[in-house]
């Protein structure tokens, strides 16, 4: 039955995108362009410059436009033209989804989200099925959009959940793998790696009845994970023949030097600012984003999958260069903790609060540089209030979760109002 | 702390359901009656040039003596070529300019609408200003038929005129374009489109000059014959296609020079005569809305404004005595004002209500009764979310306070309470008339979300069916389709909510159909407040004629069901384009001709936003009341 549901949601979801590729041919290239699905590290078309160069013997960052992994070139060399023949780049990134949605099913299956080695929620019995939670990642409008826009940041949140799922199924070995691709193509999915690590260790421990030492744990998979990373940088070295794609990719992701307007909080921010302080500000910025992971990993330790998917929906905010693809991909990540709705108490204000800003957003895009009568400071707004949505469901999650840790703690509290001190 | 517990202490009380209805309608009225107080002296400003390189009026004018024999000339030469065919009449232009000694070429167009061709040549000549370095441009245009499709002869002649007039200065230090565009609306759409790149090669052809960007554009339209004609005033024509503006600053300058230097007095929105009363100054808002609204083309300027160039038409209307020199020495003015900017106009509104030529309202003070329209939906969907979260009768108020029940009530009452370990002691302890309480309130509180969301989304696709439709058909078949929606309409809610109860006799419960209401309200109000800040006008209208949705729903009393399924009939969007077309003195049929070339020449999407949101909202609604019959 269960089966059955998936193959047809599969199937539907499957048909849905590539009507679309197919109805629609000038949809790929108008998303693409839209500032809020394709940044200056997650472009179709910047990618297709790159391959242009690429496939012409010319090191592909010479141009100063791609700024994305040196191995998505030969994965995208082998396929046809996009521009004459689209059909199997469409194919593939609706293959992308297929799978990230296929892994999401996985951690819905592996029922992480509520019941972990160390903490049962009490409310565990309210959860969706993972056919569900996977046709809410399927046929998220952020997911669509990023799925026909070609943007590669699906292949990014392919890994990310691809990590997930085999952490919380306790296999060590392609989990590091996903993770070390995912951090290789976007970065800061290398953040994921402590809570996901405890993710695994727990998995693990559940599974074989005697917990394995956590330091060796730790140092085993701190040690694989450097490794895949290492071969992945030493093969991109070979490809483009030296090690210059570092500053072009990572560099770019770090020092911001394109500053695109996106729907994060970052550009608006440098362009406003005196040269003199960039530095500062960078190293503040990234600290920032940074701080979240340990505090977060050691807060909520018992329930490492909804950190690593809070840690999502802080880098769908965060980073320097979000795109609707990485809300997408933790808007699909938080029906996977129903048990927490009932806590919430913010849910239909920050869905209403995205919603408007997703429509708001490229309205008022459209006054600054199509109508000439609005100016950048309309869009940044807009995206300050995108942000503020999603700080809310990231928020009203913590707290949301907090709380329910605290009903299993102290059971006399159940229901009763209680105040943050 | 306190203030936050309060209001979150507040929002158990059942009494909050009941004041949302209210305060929608409180707030649709205040945005109606904002709209009232904006014609009077305390809220409406007076104009001001923002800009202070474009100096109006600060230049002496020279386009006088001799040239109006030269004019005069142009005028009967111009007046042969009404009986040429278009080629021949190109080429006759093209030759006049290039007798000027300026860069000459022309540009054939075709489109393809509601099955017929629209089809003619647009000539244009472009002087290189002898201190430019041909970064920019400003373009000076007379449509060969003005919007009235009457031939603008004296307007194409004074274009010649001022073309011949302007070579022998110096001073120009941007290119000046000079366009005579076939007709008023699809041939500078066709000009603008071709010269960025914007065209459809294959039916357009492109330019074969070019100079920079263009910074601005006026239309002259000035249809007297051979003979002449002394004029009154200058009917100053701003609205851009999708109702965009230009900037104020144009607006003001050509007012400025016309009234103060030429001594031609100003009028807009066809207000002829304006006598500065309140209700004059109310029908000018009203028209200017009426206009913006709508989205139409309203002169050859409209193309121009899309692609972010400011533009205006001056047309000479009344009898009076004025003559074509003093609007050319307007004309000559308003150029070397604009002659002088050394950027973009960007400096005024480019959001604003005119009231008369010298008064205007800008977006602070306007903007809020659009947005109040809006948020009187947003208000409703949040409240219809909570009525859909809780159980059809409202629990006393006492029970809802955890302590005083034994069966810990959750924070959060819209959500359900998980069947928890101490549910089914509860249910031993007190008897079977308190169990079933819990058993119901979690019954109802669970939303099945599913099904509301299915269907209001689908109304949405499928409303895609007639905007298809009515912008693809060929123009025979445009009435009858009409009327077969027009007829169709009222029916599809009745025939929808009989299926509806036929097909799955419980299937859209109390709660689903509260979901309903709610998700279509919520939608609309997002893209009524989005669609403020891009065309105030038709938000606001639309919201207007919306705002009975917010307060219908279902139910059982057949009187009261027939009173507010009639009245949403009366409300339903085909029938009110059929009477606003009428009583507009324009036929439906012009109306749907229009929207169709409107959508596949000027890039118009008000039939988008009647099609894709107001229809589909007005469907819901009226499904919702028609569900009480059956």
């Amino acid at each position: 039955m269960a089966g059955q549901q998936k193959a047809l949601l599969f199937g539907v979801a499957a048909a849905v995108r590539l009507l679309l590729f197919t109805a629609f041919p000038s949809l790929p290239t108008l998303l693409d362009g839209r500032v809020e699905v394709s940044t200056p590290v997650s472009s179709f078309k910047r990618l297709q410059e790159g391959l242009f160069l690429y496939t012409h013997n010319v090191s592909p960052y010479d141009g100063g436009v791609y700024h994305q992994a040196p191995l998505l070139l030969p994965l995208f060399s082998f396929l046809p033209n996009p521009l004459s023949h689209p059909f199997a780049t469409n194919v593939l990134f609706t293959l992308v989804d297929l799978l990230s949605a296929s892994a999401l099913a996985q951690v819905a299956d592996s029922g992480q989200a509520a019941v972990t080695r160390l903490f049962k929620s009490s409310r565990k019995d309210l959860k969706w099925s993972s056919v569900a939670i996977a046709a809410g990642f399927l046929f998220n409008p952020f997911t669509l959009a990023t799925c026909i826009a070609r943007s590669p940041s699906s292949l990014t949140n392919l890994f990310i959940l691809t990590a997930m799922a085999k952490a919380s199924q306790g296999a060590s070995f392609t989990f590091l793998l996903a993770l070390s691709f995912a951090s290789y193509l976007a970065m800061h999915p290398l953040l994921l790696f402590p809570p996901l690590l405890v993710l695994l260790y727990d998995a693990r421990a559940t599974k074989s009845k005697s917990a394995p030492n956590p330091i060796v744990f730790t140092a085993v998979h701190s040690v694989g994970l450097a490794a895949v990373i290492g071969a992945l940088l030493g093969v991109s070295a070979v490809l483009t023949g030296s090690w210059d794609f570092l500053a072009s990719t990572y560099g770019v992701r770090l020092l911001l030097p394109d500053l695109t307007p996106n729907v994060g909080l970052w550009w608006y921010f440098f362009t406003e600012m005196f040269d003199s302080f960039r530095e500062f500000f960078l190293g503040v910025f990234w600290l920032h984003v940074v701080s979240y992971m340990p505090g977060l990993t050691i807060r909520l330790r018992k329930q490492p999958l909804f950190v690593a998917a809070t840690l999502t929906g802080i880098f769908a905010i965060f980073v320097p260069y979000p795109s609707i693809a990485d809300a997408g991909l933790y808007l699909s990540l938080v029906p996977l903790f129903r048990h927490l709705f009932p806590l919430m108490r913010y849910t239909f204000l920050a869905l209403a609060n995205t919603m408007y800003a997703s429509f708001l957003g490229p309205a008022f895009y459209h006054l600054w540089i199509y109508a000439g009568s609005g100016n950048a400071n309309f869009f940044y707004a807009i995206t300050l209030v995108w942000s503020l949505g999603l700080s809310i469901i990231v928020g009203d999650s913590l707290y949301a979760a907090l709380r329910d840790e605290l009903d299993v703690e102290r059971p006399e509290l159940r229901g009763k109002e209680v105040k943050r001190i | 702390m306190a203030l936050i517990s309060t209001i979150l202490a507040l929002r158990r009380d059942a009494r909050i359901l009941k004041v949302p209805p209210y305060l929608s309608a409180f707030l649709i009225l205040v945005g109606v009656a904002w709209l009232l107080v904006l014609p009077l002296d305390e809220y409406a400003r007076n104009t001001y040039v923002s800009e202070n390189a474009l100096l109006p009026g600060q230049v002496h004018t020279y386009f006088t003596g001799s040239e109006h024999n030269v004019f005069r000339a142009y005028r009967h030469e111009v007046a042969t070529l009404d009986q040429w065919s278009v080629e021949d009449r190109s080429r006759r232009l093209k030759d006049m300019f290039s007798e000027s000694n300026l860069k000459v070429a022309s540009q054939k167009y075709t489109y393809h609408v509601s099955g017929r061709n629209i089809s003619n040549q647009n000539v244009y000549a472009v002087l290189q200003g002898p201190r430019a370095d041909a970064t920019e441009a400003i373009v000076l245009m007379a449509a060969w038929k003005n919007m009235d499709d009457a031939i603008n002869y004296s307007g194409v002649a004074l274009v010649l005129a001022l073309a011949r007039y302007f070579k022998r200065w110096s001073l120009w230090s941007k290119d000046i374009i000079f366009l005579i565009p076939g007709d008023s609306t699809s041939g500078s759409q066709a000009w603008v489109d071709a010269y960025h790149n914007a065209h459809d090669p294959l039916t357009i052809e492109s330019l074969s000059i070019k100079s920079g960007a263009l910074q601005g554009a006026v239309a002259v339209d000035y249809p007297a014959g051979p003979w002449g004609h002394r004029y009154d005033k200058l009917h100053i024509v701003y609205d851009g296609t999708n109702g965009q503006l230009p900037n104020l600053d144009l607006f003001n300058t050509a007012v400025s020079i016309a009234a103060g230097q030429m001594g031609i007095s100003c009028t807009l929105q066809r207000m002829f005569s304006h006598a500065d009363t309140y209700r004059d100054r109310l029908q000018t808002i009203f028209r200017g809305m009426l206009s913006q609204g709508l989205g139409h083309a309203t002169g050859p300027h409209s193309a121009f404004i899309p692609y972010h160039v400011d533009a205006i038409t001056l047309v000479t209307v009344g009898d009076g005595w004025h003559d074509e020199m003093s609007l050319g020495r307007a004309v000559e003015s308003i150029f070397r004002s604009l002659n002088n900017l050394l950027e973009h106009l960007h400096q005024s509104f480019f959001f604003y209500l005119l009231l008369e030529a010298k008064k205007f309202v800008s977006i602070g003070t306007y903007l809020p009764s659009a947005m109040l329209i809006a948020a009187s939906f947003s208000i409703m969907a949040i409240a219809k979310w909570v009525e859909s979260g809780r159980p059809p009768k409202p629990p006393n108020p006492a029970s809802t306070k955890p302590t005083t029940t034994p069966s810990p009530s959750e924070k959060d009452t819209t959500t359900p309470e998980p069947p928890s370990p101490e549910l089914p002691m509860v249910v031993a302890k007190i008897g079977a008339e308190t169990t079933l309480l819990p058993t119901s309130s979690l019954e109802i509180t669970e939303r099945s979300l599913f099904f509301p969301l299915a269907f209001v989304l689908s109304t949405h696709f499928l409303s895609l069916l007639p905007l298809y439709t009515f912008n693809n058909l060929p123009q025979a078949h445009l009435r009858t389709t009409f009327f077969l929606a027009a007829n169709l309409t009222p029916i599809l809610p009745l025939l929808t909510a009989f299926l509806l109860r036929r097909l799955a006799p419980s299937r859209p419960s109390a709660q689903e159909i509260t979901l309903i209401q709610c998700f279509s309200l919520l939608f609309l109000g997002m893209i009524l407040s989005t669609l403020a800040t891009l065309n105030f006008s038709l938000s606001f209208f639309i919201g207007v004629l919306c705002s009975p949705l917010s307060f219908v729903r279902m139910t059982r009393n057949y009187v009261a069901s027939g009173a507010m399924f009639l009245g949403l009939a009366v409300l339903n969007p085909v029938l009110v384009v059929q009477v606003a077309s009428q009583v507009g003195g324009v036929g439906v049929l012009e109306v749907l001709l229009k929207a169709a070339e409107g959508w596949h020449v000027w890039g118009l999407w008000t039939q988008v936003v009647v099609w894709l949101v107001w229809w589909p909202a007005w469907f819901v609604g009226s499904v919702v009341v028609a569900l009480g019959f059956f």
